[in-house]
């Protein structure tokens, strides 16, 4: 059986820990915490150090779910997960102020998965705020990555068939890397 | 509402809690008090260590800790120790409130009495907090 281990990043109030869950087959493994920044982002909870959940694609290709906690005081928890990772799925939520430069940025945190093509972008909340545009992330990263091909999508990490076509499109990819 | 971190009277109790800790474990290298998402409340003593990456990893590490325990179904997790070949650090909950002791020791303590210290000072900070926030 095949095995992938996929990192899902991206700040905090993205929707990486409902992704996840959406995306798992298994009862996911979360470590949510009482949200002291109830000022910056207004949720309850917050991931401190991973969320962990599994699917199983086809007759046997089994994925690994690693969520990494959004802040950058967690950005350890980064370097540890993203050793094992073979691809990356960065959530971005549109409604945030400056989304664009927030997803190049926490793209650089994770340079060789996106430089050896292993990476995708899911805009969440699109439905909040309309733009920034897709196109607007591909061409900041295209400029910041020129050469590196990083799928944007639209999501809303609550839906099973969005959240499968990202991680379809990724796995395509990996295919890819791994065939050359 | 000011968080608990950064509320003097919390602020206040937590210092005393650690020097209280440093006289009962002479040993003690440093130690903190952070809320359960890493938020520092207090530390000791002041040194040159990054204060608030030890925090943001005891946030993590107690997360970890109590995601085994749940997985496990064993119970609460009661606290957690790492021992090193210099040193050994050892976290726990502070009873009845959103935070957690981290302190590091070096090896002149024993593992047993480190934990009974930490224990003794996170137990009359919990109750003390308690008494003074409500």
């Amino acid at each position: 059986m095949a095995e992938h281990v996929i990192l899902f990043a991206g700040p905090m109030g993205a929707g990486k820990t409902t992704a996840i869950q959406t995306l798992s087959d298994i009862a996911t493994v979360t470590t949510e915490a009482a949200n002291t920044e109830r000022h910056v982002v207004d949720k309850a909870t917050t991931t401190v150090a991973l969320d962990y959940g599994e699917i199983t694609l086809g007759d046997d290709e089994k994925v690994r779910l690693y969520g990494v906690p959004g802040q950058k005081r967690f950005d350890f928890m980064w370097t540890i997960l993203k050793e094992r990772a073979k691809g990356l799925v960065l959530l971005v939520n549109n409604d945030s102020p400056d989304a664009v430069a927030v997803a190049v940025d926490y793209l650089s945190n994770f340079g060789e998965l996106v430089e050896s093509g292993c990476a995708v972008v899911g805009v969440s909340r699109r439905d909040i705020a309309r733009y920034p545009s897709t196109d607007d992330y591909a061409d900041a990263i295209a400029a910041a990555h020129p050469g590196a091909m990083v799928p944007v999508f639209t999501v809303d990490p609550r839906d099973s068939a969005q959240m499968i076509t990202v991680l379809l499109s990724l796995i395509a990819n990996l295919k890819e890397d791994v065939s050359l | 509402m000011t968080s608990i971190h950064q509320d003097p009277r919390a602020i206040e109790l937590g210092a005393f809690a650690l020097t209280e800790l440093r006289e009962l474990a002479p040993s003690l290298v440093f130690a903190t008090i952070v809320t359960d998402d890493g938020f520092e409340l207090v530390h000791a003593p002041n040194n040159s260590f990054e204060v608030g990456r030890f925090g943001s990893m005891s946030s993590s590490v107690q997360a970890l800790s109590e995601a085994v325990t749940r997985e496990l179904r064993i119970g609460d997790s009661s606290y957690v120790v790492i021992a090193a070949e210099k040193g050994h650090v050892l976290q726990l909950r502070v009873p009845g409130h959103p935070l957690i002791l981290a302190a590091l020791f070096d090896t002149a303590e024993t593992l047993g009495k480190a934990l009974a210290s930490s224990r003794r000072s996170a137990e009359r900070f919990g109750a003390q907090l308690s008494s003074t926030l409500n």
